[in-house]
This record gives C-alpha cells, sequence and structure tokens, in this order.
C-alpha cells in the first residue's frame, strides 16, 4: 500500500505540473496539444544541459527557456499567423518527440536512450520500511508541486491578473473592452505553460530517474491535457485529476510487479487508460449543465457593425 | 455646429470627432464623419442597420482605431484605439451585446471591466466583496456578488453594464443600443436613469433605433447613413419626425414593398397548428411549458406577449421539434405531429424564423446561395436522383434574394457578411417560400432599422391575408399590438391570458407581469 502511494506521488507529479501548464494555456482559450512536445523538449534540455555543464540547476533553467521559446513560436504561429490551434500544437508535439530523438543522436551520438549523473536532490531518502516510504525518495520537485499548484489558483483565481486571463480565454470580447489585448495575454499563458512543461520534463528525467529515453513522455501529456478537462479547467481540480491519473498508473505499475502470473501484462498495461476514458465520461456528464449555459448565452453575443 | 476655440476650452465640445474613416475590407463603415458633442445633454445617434453607428461608438471607446480621423475628449486628443486612454479620459461605454464573460460572478467582472483605481493586484473574496458591495446596492445587494452573470436576469444585466460604466467618474457616456433587450417598463427606467446623470453634468451620447425612444429621452440627434453624417446634431426641437426619417433613409430610397406570398391553404378556418395541453422540460434559462393550449387558424396572426424567459423559447422549440413535448398533444395541419422530427413538420408546411438570426437561423460562414437553398436541398422529392446542378441551385437562390431584395454582391459570399437586416431578409426568402401554412416568428424584427422592420411586418400581414397562419412571438408591445388578430400572454411558462383587439396595453402589461392572472 505505502509502495501504491509512493509510486502514485512520483508518477503524478508531472502529471500535475503539465497539467497546470494546461490549466493556464486552457484559460486563455487554448486548447493547447503542444504539452507533449514541450514535455520531452524538457526533460532532454534538462538531460543535455546538465551533462554538459554538470549541474542540474542549468540545466533545468536552459529547459525552461527552451520550452518558453518554443511556446512563444507557437503563440505566433496560431495567433499572429493564425494557424489552426489544434493542428499547430499537435505538430509541436511531433517536433518535441522528433527533435529530442534527433539531437540524442547528433548531439551524443546514442540510440534509444541515455544515462546521466546529473539527478535532482532528493530531501527524504533511505527510508525502505512502514509509512516513510510514501514521502522517501521524492525528488524536490515532487514536493514543491504542491506549492506550484497553489500559486497557480492564486494567479487563476484570487488575482487580476487571472481575472484578465480567464476573460480573454472565455469571452474576448469582455477583455478587449476592459482594455485588455487577448493575444498578449495568450502569450503570457503560453509563457507559464513552457515553464511548468519543462518542469514536469524534468521530473521525468532527472526527477524520478536518470537518464533520458525517446519518447519518455509515452503520452504523459495528452493525459495531462485530459486533467485539464476532467478538472473542469480549475487548478486545483486539475491538480487532483493528476493526482488520480497518477494512482491509476501506480496501480498499474504495481500490479504488473505482484500479480503478472495471473493476469495478462497486456491487460494491466490498460488500467490507466481505461479509467482515464471513465473519468472523462464522467467529467463530460458533470460539467453539460454548464456547457447548456454557455451556448444559450452565445446568442447575446450578435457581432454587426 | 461646430464650437471656436483652442484645445481645452472650458466652453467647448465635451467630445468632438473630427473626420474620421473606418473601412473594413471594401466596406466603408464610416466615412468623414466630424461631430461635436456639447457637454451635459443626452445626444441621440440614429441610423439604419451597416449605417456605422457601432463603428462610431466603438471608435470613441477605443475599441476600434480609425483609418483616418481623430477624437478629442475636452479638448485632449485620444491616442487612437486605446480602451485604457479613453477611459481614463472620463469616457465610458456600454457595449450593445453584453460585455461580461458569463462564467465570472458579479465582483469578479466589476473587478475586471471596471477602471476603479485601487484594490491589489491579489485579493481575498471578502476583500473584492466588500470593494464593490456599494455599487450594487440598487441591484440587489451584496447578495448578488457572488451571483454569476450567466444567472442574472438580461434587465440585471444591462444595469449592471451600466453601472459598470459608472463605476469610475465618467464625464462621457456612450451607450450602444441600450434598449435592444429591454422590456418597455426597463426602457423607461433606464431613460430616467440618463437624464439624472445629464442633470449631473454627464454628457450622454446613446444610439437608438426607434424614433419614439429618441423622442422620449433625447436633446439633440444626429442620423449616419451608409457611414457618413447625414443630419445634426441638431436640437430635438428643431426637427421633426418626417426629416429625421428622410435623413435615415435617404432621399432617392423608398421603402419596399413586402414581397407576397402565395399561401397554399384554402380559404376556409380550418386549425393550422394547435397544441393542447402541451408540457416540456424546463431549460437553463427558462421554464419549460405548462398545460399550454394554442391554436393558429387560416388566415389570423396569433401573437405571444410576455417578458422575456416566460417559456416563449421553449414554445418555439415545441413546435419546431427542436424539443419534445414532454406531456400533450402537437397538431400540424391537422395531424399528429408530437414526435414527428424537424423535417418532418416542414413538410406539413410549417416554417420558422428563429430567436437568434445569426446563430439560429443561418450558417454565418457558408455562402448566400447554400443558407438560401438549404431547405430545398433538404425537402427535395426522394425519388429524384441525388444529384444536383449547383449552378441552377445558385440561380434560383439569387433569383429568389433578389426578389425579397436581400442586398449582396456574389451568392458565394458568406452570410455572415450581411447586415442584419439583410440577414433577416435571406431568412424570410428562404422560410416564406411555396408550401408554407404556418409560420412561427420568434422576435423576428429585433434589433433590425425600421424600415427593415417595417418590411418584416408588412410580410407577415401579407402572409395573413393571404390565408397562411402566423404565430407571432414578440417582446415588442407596439409590434404585437399592430399585427397580432389574438393575443397570448405567456407567464412562467403557461399562458395567463388571452386579448382580442382592441387590446387594453394596462391589461396586458399586468398579464405579463404576473400581477393578474
Amino acid at each position: 500500500m505505502e509502495q501504491i502511494l509512493a509510486t502514485t506521488l512520483r508518477s503524478a507529479a508531472p502529471l500535475v505540473l503539465v497539467a497546470t501548464a494546461g490549466v493556464f494555456a486552457f484559460r486563455a482559450g487554448i486548447f493547447h496539444l503542444g504539452l507533449e512536445g514541450l514535455m520531452i523538449t524538457g526533460a532532454f534540455t534538462t538531460v543535455a544541459v546538465g551533462e554538459a555543464t554538470g549541474s542540474v540547476e542549468l540545466g533545468i533553467l536552459a529547459a525552461i527557456g527552451v520550452c518558453m521559446a518554443l511556446s512563444a513560436v507557437y503563440w505566433w504561429v496560431i495567433g499572429p499567423l493564425g494557424a489552426n490551434v489544434i493542428i499547430a500544437g499537435l505538430g509541436l508535439t511531433s517536433v518535441g518527440l522528433g527533435g529530442t530523438a534527433f539531437a540524442l543522436g547528433a548531439i551524443f551520438d546514442r540510440r534509444g536512450s541515455m544515462f546521466t549523473d546529473v539527478v535532482l536532490p532528493r530531501p527524504v531518502s533511505g527510508t525502505t520500511s512502514g509509512p516513510g516510504v510514501i514521502v522517501s525518495e521524492h525528488s524536490i520537485l515532487v514536493w514543491i508541486t504542491p506549492l506550484i499548484v497553489l500559486a497557480a489558483w492564486i494567479v487563476l483565481r484570487r488575482s487580476r491578473f487571472g481575472l484578465r486571463m480567464t476573460a480573454a480565454g472565455e469571452y474576448p470580447f469582455a477583455a478587449r473592452t476592459a482594455g485588455v489585448n487577448p493575444s498578449i495575454v495568450r502569450l503570457q499563458a503560453l509563457l507559464i505553460a513552457g515553464g511548468l512543461c519543462a518542469l514536469g520534463g524534468a521530473e521525468l528525467s532527472v526527477g524520478a530517474l536518470h537518464n533520458f529515453t525517446e519518447n519518455m513522455t509515452n503520452g504523459r501529456g495528452f493525459i495531462a491535457f485530459v486533467a485539464v478537462i476532467f478538472g473542469a479547467w480549475h487548478p486545483i481540480g486539475a491538480a487532483f485529476a493528476g493526482l488520480f491519473f497518477g494512482f491509476a498508473d501506480a496501480i498499474g505499475i504495481q500490479s504488473q510487479i505482484n500479480i503478472t502470473e495471473r493476469v495478462p501484462r497486456e491487460f494491466v498495461l490498460m488500467i490507466p487508460f481505461v479509467l482515464t476514458i471513465f473519468a472523462v465520461w464522467l467529467g463530460g456528464l458533470w460539467r453539460r449543465r454548464s456547457l447548456e449555459a454557455e451556448a444559450g448565452y452565445a446568442e447575446l453575443r450578435e457581432p454587426d457593425y | 455646429m461646430t464650437v471656436p476655440g483652442g484645445p481645452a476650452s472650458a466652453g467647448g465640445p465635451a467630445v468632438r470627432c473630427r473626420s474620421l474613416g473606418v473601412s473594413f475590407g471594401a466596406v466603408r463603415a464610416l466615412h468623414g464623419v466630424s461631430l461635436d458633442l456639447a457637454p451635459g445633454r443626452i445626444h441621440a445617434l440614429v441610423g439604419q442597420n451597416g449605417a456605422g453607428k457601432t463603428t462610431l461608438a466603438k471608435v470613441l471607446g477605443g475599441l476600434q482605431a480609425p483609418d483616418a480621423g481623430d477624437v478629442h475628449i475636452a479638448g485632449r486628443k485620444l491616442p487612437s484605439g486605446d480602451v485604457r486612454a479613453a477611459r481614463a479620459a472620463g469616457l465610458a461605454m456600454v457595449h450593445q451585446h453584453f460585455s461580461l464573460p458569463p462564467s465570472f460572478t458579479v465582483a469578479e467582472a466589476l473587478e475586471l471591466t471596471a477602471a476603479r483605481p485601487g484594490g491589489r493586484s491579489v485579493y481575498r473574496r471578502a476583500e473584492l466583496h466588500q470593494r464593490w458591495q456599494d455599487d450594487v446596492a440598487e441591484i440587489g445587494g451584496e447578495a448578488v456578488l457572488s451571483t454569476r452573470i450567466r444567472d442574472l436576469p438580461v434587465e440585471t444585466r444591462q444595469s449592471l453594464e451600466i453601472m459598470r460604466a459608472l463605476a469610475t467618474e465618467a464625464r462621457v457616456l456612450v451607450l450602444d443600443e441600450p434598449t435592444a433587450l429591454l422590456a418597455p417598463a426597463a426602457i423607461d427606467a433606464l431613460f430616467e436613469r440618463l437624464r439624472r446623470l445629464r442633470d449631473g453634468g454627464v454628457t450622454v451620447l446613446v444610439v437608438l433605433h426607434k424614433l419614439r425612444e429618441v423622442a422620449a429621452v433625447a436633446d439633440t440627434v444626429s442620423v449616419l447613413r451608409d457611414g457618413e453624417l447625414a443630419l445634426g446634431p441638431i436640437e430635438m426641437s428643431e426637427v421633426s419626425q418626417g426629416r429625421l426619417s428622410d435623413a435615415i433613409v435617404g432621399p432617392a430610397s423608398q421603402a419596399d414593398r413586402a414581397v407576397g406570398v402565395e399561401a397554399a391553404t384554402g380559404t376556409e378556418r380550418r386549425t393550422l397548428l394547435e397544441l393542447v395541453r402541451v408540457s416540456s422540460r424546463e431549460s437553463a434559462f427558462e421554464p419549460g411549458l405548462r398545460d399550454v393550449d394554442l391554436r393558429v387558424e387560416a388566415g389570423e396572426i396569433v401573437g405571444i406577449a410576455g417578458v422575456e424567459g416566460n417559456g416563449q423559447r421553449s414554445l418555439v422549440s415545441v413546435i419546431a421539434g427542436l424539443d419534445v413535448a414532454a406531456e400533450g398533444t402537437v397538431l400540424i395541419g391537422g395531424a399528429d405531429a408530437t414526435r414527428a422530427p424537424p423535417a418532418g413538420r416542414r413538410l406539413r408546411g410549417l416554417r420558422l424564423v428563429p430567436f437568434d438570426r445569426n446563430s439560429e437561423g443561418i450558417s454565418r460562414r457558408a455562402p448566400l446561395w447554400l443558407n438560401q437553398s438549404a431547405l430545398r436541398l433538404v425537402e427535395r422529392r426522394r425519388r429524384r436522383l441525388p444529384l444536383i446542378s449547383l449552378r441552377q441551385y445558385k440561380q434560383q437562390a439569387a433569383m429568389e434574394m433578389d426578389q425579397w431584395r436581400v442586398r449582396y454582391d456574389a451568392v458565394t459570399q458568406p452570410a455572415e457578411s450581411l447586415s442584419g437586416g439583410n440577414v433577416q431578409r435571406l431568412i424570410l426568402s428562404r422560410e416564406l417560400a411555396p408550401g408554407l401554412e404556418v409560420l412561427v416568428a420568434a422576435q423576428p424584427t429585433r434589433g433590425l432599422d425600421f424600415a427593415a422592420t417595417d418590411f418584416v411586418r408588412r410580410s407577415l400581414r401579407g402572409l395573413r391575408d393571404a390565408g397562411a397562419g402566423v404565430l407571432l412571438v414578440s417582446s415588442d408591445l407596439d409590434e404585437l399590438f399592430e399585427n397580432s388578430d389574438r393575443l397570448h400572454v405567456m407567464y412562467g411558462g403557461r399562458i395567463v391570458a388571452r386579448f382580442e383587439a382592441p387590446y387594453d396595453r394596462r391589461a396586458v402589461g399586468d398579464a405579463m407581469t404576473g400581477a393578474r392572472r
């Protein structure tokens, strides 16, 4: 049981970080399907720069910088250039997945994966039994993730900046009448999201593990996106959704270790995804009423000049 | 009307526009508009749909940067297209479309949109409520602060918009068609409020549609026509209604005649549409129908009055087949259609002018010809080959639209490029086609200028005279009184009163507000 909870925290941390990124983007009105690409770019850049400089802090800073730069490019493509948000987002994901695999070969001359000694510090470690196992062996990023979620909640739900961001996403006309440029607000949201994705990726490569592997995000960016929807684009809701998916993942991992004798491996691997589908269906039921209300409001907007 | 004097002179106009020009692609929304508004007065701005009224209001508010010309407030030039600068100069705006995000609470919406100095950038709920509690005293006090915008009634939303605009010490208030969504009593209250503001020294510019409203509230009036200033600002006492109408419509143009439609009905009075004890589920916005009995016969217009949100939408949805009656029977042409799908009801002669023409009546992005011929495509006889000739459809669409005087450049242009009145003509040209027996017209003239309004009303009457049945749902009492042969009042999902002409405005009003059951 303790093992499952510990694994839940470890699996959930990157999901929660990236889901928080998704919440920022969603609030600003962007269906961000580039989360996966930013996440893997963050994972790779941390390892690459960490290896080159020997410093994990520099690695993470570089990852944040690279992910923000990519986010700015994404904004430029969907904003000023007017590309389709979904397609550009999927493109960003492809660039991230393909680009990191390519860079792995081009820079380090490796195929598939590379090991690294540069890792995040772990505040509590060495506990092997009892309830202490739950908090043991977690990287510093796992510990500060709740703080980041809390900060996101304050920014989005208790600050003027958050009001402007939500208005820009939900009803750009309202933002414009308040003297806010929705496009700039979107850029800000995407930059924040980029930084958070970098952290999520870094946790994956130098927090939980000691290596970078091609496609190591393995769909986590998309699951995080689902957590955003499931959590009704509320930072706390999305964090709990991320925690839930982390739990599903942990059950998958643990049962793989414990019950592979009796249950086919493929079935066990399926569990988190089945739970995800179920969760999305449930989330849809809850939100139907508010969506209906939105549709009714739409008729009051009748842009005429 | 131009007042001489240097910048910031005390006796100068409160607002001065100089040769404003705005173009959207090939459309000239404003051209060479120069306008001075004297301080401390109520100025009305009128004109047809697409005359540039909203564009002018947006330029003043800083939401639209002009291509040419500039705006001065109290002698100071405004940077173009800058909402914050306009506000800082003391100009506040109430928009035609609600400008508050629906998911926000009232307190959040005020914090977002009202330019009141002070307050912290990170706040606690209680702090926010304290900051705004005095402002909301007249719309329900502190309790309303945590209500979401989308849960507020239309009147309250409107009050909130005005309140938001006045939360700062606004010296100039611009209102863009504030009466379009209001019930008559609320309009009177709004005008009273504007007069109080004026007496307090605020300069008011209000965009209006109805000349009656202009006469009721304005000190001066200005007319825009095709993006140019056709008249004014001129004192209301110096201008006749006739001169105003001429200025609005223009010298060469004549009010066009309604197009007659050959209705496919016989002469005897027969029931075309009947609802027997119909009840339906409530929606997020409205009560459902409760025990509604209704009958529309050939050759009559039955009016449905009521304050918005009392089940009119449910009624139209149940008749059109978009919503299912939970109980009771819907008969179209004498046959049971309770379970019939919308297309089946159309085949029996039911046609619909929906509440919201831009989202329900047309597909905004689709080309005109497709919008016009959609029904012909749907209702094609099955036995024919499943092939169509685009050229033939386009030609027919062009013919129909010409007959209804839709103003357009090409049948391939998107429907959203038409002005409100032309969109309504397009819808009429589609719905009032052969085969029509009974028409449900929901708010058919809302937001239309008076020429288009007149056209639509005459079309409805022409339809009745040709032997069709019309169910007219409206929140405009004058429209109902002038056009209905019988009038029902809806309240809380029921039909609570039935009237026959001549109508007693007082009695109808009492029924609408639930004072009489």
